[in-house]
């Protein structure tokens, strides 16, 4: 099972979660063991899927939660809000 | 058997003869539901494993084949890369092989199904349209199911390719040496595939309605890239018919290309200049062979458009210092960014009511200064090298233009205390394109050292018509009496300040208008590279003594009709050729 492990985070570049950074966070995502969901009001999106991301059709602005369970859950977590940190090298 | 015509937009003139070749075929529409039986669902989920895998490949090997200077579609094609990949999409096709014992050309029609229905409750336009995406590949890894070749490779013959839509990656594969002509059931006016088909100089219709999978390939077609028409199965009569066509065409264009690179003066010793409107660097080749005299309209718009995020100051830099060497000693005038309107960058929103009337062009510029100013001194930079001008679209009254005076000002000084050389008097002129504009044109033309006169607006703003509306593009009417006086006051509000004034638009492209414009005595007129050698060889056969006479006859009119039968006239009578190939006012 593992860790279950939690972090809120922002879209912060002014694109919104188009399809340049979907595709980041699910390579990104697919390095992990740990299955990684990311959740907007109700809805829920796989992280290792940039369709699913897509679809979640998230702009600027809008709070998610990242979740990640396995055995590197952390890594994870750290890894996949470092590129909303980022901007996904966006806006500079 | 009866022959069947099918209509859509013409993009690129001329006439193809031959054999029909499907790209990609659209499976889509033909794939059935097969059940199989419980013993051959593990080999339906590994021929569809297979064929994910096969179009991975050779995505992959398309995108190692994109040149440098069309690395701005890699990022499509990217994209296109992860969803072959996302996990989900593939274990969604395999689950229905699974749940529903179908095979595996169903399933994956299922899959995209059950994609579509999510895009399809998405608000925002720009997501939605990456389904489109989410089909073209689906077309890809079905091409790999049904076995064979479907792409590029497999035409063996010289063939008219016939397309669903033409991706950016297929564009990049297209061999020309093989392709007669193309038509697609997508795609308008403005698509990148029309741009294509020009500086190709191969003919093409896009949105062809009813362009299906029902038309037997391998049969001979006509591709009319005059009308927009394509005949299927033709008759003896229409293939006599449009061989003639051909065959003419073909000598009419070898006689207007003998002398395209001779100055567009008229028999009495009028001359006017002739200028290219392109958008993509690679057009300057098309510009120089078809006799163009420079580039009066560089859309600066393609650096900025169908991609993330915004080019850099080096990025644009490099862009205009290229073209600018390249085209020297001809003169390069660079537009600044007009996006807005039908051209929206994704980081803009699309939620204006009315974008033609919104926050477009210089206006939009205006409000996002860095953007502006990043552009403005790639501009300043690159006018060290050639014959460069600026130019400001959208101005729509004076203090616009001492507005953006005033920044272009800012924004020089800022680079003159870093010590980066510019070419201080670089030319600076404005579009004359809002109507507002127009009626004070004379006060504008005190502030520029020239105007250009963007027809396709100003018709459209002047006559309060969308143009891209079926209902109402009847209106669209360029011997408006309204339009005629408008360029007229202009020109004149021009010349009594002393400075030059272009004319550019489709207008200037029209052989119909072109007498017109030279009594008017415009200084230079700037089209598509393709209409040039046409173009010049009316003004070289023109006397300005009859386009005086006939200028008067049109401003003196105040009806469209008379003036649209004025002008066909005057064609009719001295350039008969040019109807045949041109017949724009004749159609109606």
């Amino acid at each position: 099972m593992g860790e279950v492990q939690e972090k809120v985070i922002r879209v912060g570049n002014s694109l919104g979660l188009h399809a340049r950074p979907a595709g980041k966070i699910s390579q990104e995502a697919q390095r992990y063991a740990a299955s990684i969901t990311v959740h907007s009001c109700d809805m829920e999106a796989d992280a290792k899927s940039i369709l699913d991301l897509l679809s979640l059709a998230a702009p600027q602005g809008t709070e998610l939660t990242l979740r990640a369970q396995g055995p590197d859950a952390g890594d994870a977590i750290t890894g996949v809000s470092k590129l909303f940190e980022d901007m996904f090298g966006e806006d500079r | 058997m009866a022959s069947r015509t099918l209509f859509g937009i013409p993009v690129s003139a001329g006439i193809a003869i031959g054999r029909a070749y499907y790209l990609n075929k659209s499976h889509f529409s033909g794939t059935v539901r097969q059940t199989v039986p419980d013993a051959d669902v593990p080999f339906e989920m590994e021929r569809l494993t297979h064929a994910f895998d096969a179009a991975l490949h050779d995505l992959e090997r398309i995108l190692s084949l994109v040149p440098e200077d069309l690395k701005e579609h890699s990022a499509i094609i990217e994209s296109h890369l992860m969803m072959l990949r996302d996990h989900k999409f593939r274990q969604r096709a395999l689950d229905h092989i699974a749940l529903s014992r179908v095979n595996a050309e169903w399933s994956l029609e299922r899959a995209v199904g059950d994609v579509q229905e999510i895009f399809a409750s998405i608000a925002d336009e720009y997501l939605r349209q990456r389904m489109q995406d989410v089909r073209l590949v689906a077309e890809r890894v079905l091409g790999k199911l049904v076995g064979g070749e479907s792409g590029h490779q497999a035409i063996k013959h010289r063939a008219i390719l016939l397309a669903h839509d033409l991706s950016p990656a297929d564009t990049i594969e297209l061999d020309v040496n093989k392709i007669m002509a193309f038509a697609t059931a997508q795609g308008g006016k403005t698509s990148h595939a029309g741009i294509l088909a020009r500086s190709l100089q191969i003919p093409a219709v896009v949105g062809v309605e009813g362009l299906g999978d029902d038309l037997a390939e391998g049969g001979i077609i006509i591709l009319d890239g005059f009308h927009g028409r394509i005949i299927i199965d033709p008759d003896e009569d229409e293939l006599a018919r449009y061989t003639d066509l051909q065959t003419q065409f073909e000598t009419y264009q070898a006689t207007i290309m003998r002398s395209c690179h001779l100055p567009a003066e008229t028999i009495d010793g009028y001359r006017v200049q002739v200028l290219a409107n392109i958008e993509l660097f690679e057009e300057v080749v098309a510009v120089n062979d078809n006799g163009g005299e420079g580039i009066g309209l560089f859309r600066s718009e393609y650096s900025y458009l169908n991609r993330d995020g915004m080019p850099s100051e080096e990025e644009l830099t490099e862009i205009y210092m290229d073209m600018a060497s390249l085209v020297a000693p001809k003169k390069l005038v660079i537009r600044t960014l007009d996006v807005g309107a039908d051209k929206l960058m994704r980081m803009q929103s699309s939620a204006e009511a009315n974008p033609a009337l919104g926050l477009r062009a210089i206006r939009y510029c205006l409000k996002h200064r860095e953007l502006f100013r990043t552009q403005l001194r790639a501009i300043l930079k690159a006018s060290v090298l050639g014959n460069v001008s600026i130019m400001f679209p959208m101005i729509s009254g004076l203090q616009e233009l001492v507005e953006v005076k005033k920044f272009y000002r800012e924004v020089q000084e800022e680079m003159h205390s870093e010590g980066i050389c510019f070419r201080e008097d670089m030319p600076m002129g404005i579009m004359i394109e809002v109507p507002s504009a127009v009626i004070t044109a004379d006060f504008l033309a005190r502030e520029v050292d020239f105007f250009s006169i963007g027809t396709n607006d100003l018709i459209q703003y002047s006559l309060g018509i969308d143009r891209t509306n079926k209902d109402v593009s009847y209106l669209y009417q360029p011997l408006h009496p309204a339009i005629v006086r408008s360029i007229k006051w202009v020109v004149d509000s021009a010349h009594r300040a002393g400075i030059e004034v272009c004319l550019c638009g489709e207008l200037a492209a029209d052989p119909f208008c072109i007498p017109v414009l030279m009594g008017m005595q415009v200084d230079s007129i700037s089209l598509g590279p393709q209409a040039i050698p046409g173009i010049k060889r009316i003004v070289r056969q023109a006397s300005m003594e009859e386009c005086n006479a006939l200028l008067k006859q049109v401003m003196a009119s105040h009806s469209v009709a008379r003036n649209n039968k004025l002008v066909r006239e005057m064609i009719f009578r001295r350039f008969p050729e040019e109807l045949m190939f041109y017949s724009s006012l004749v159609d109606d």
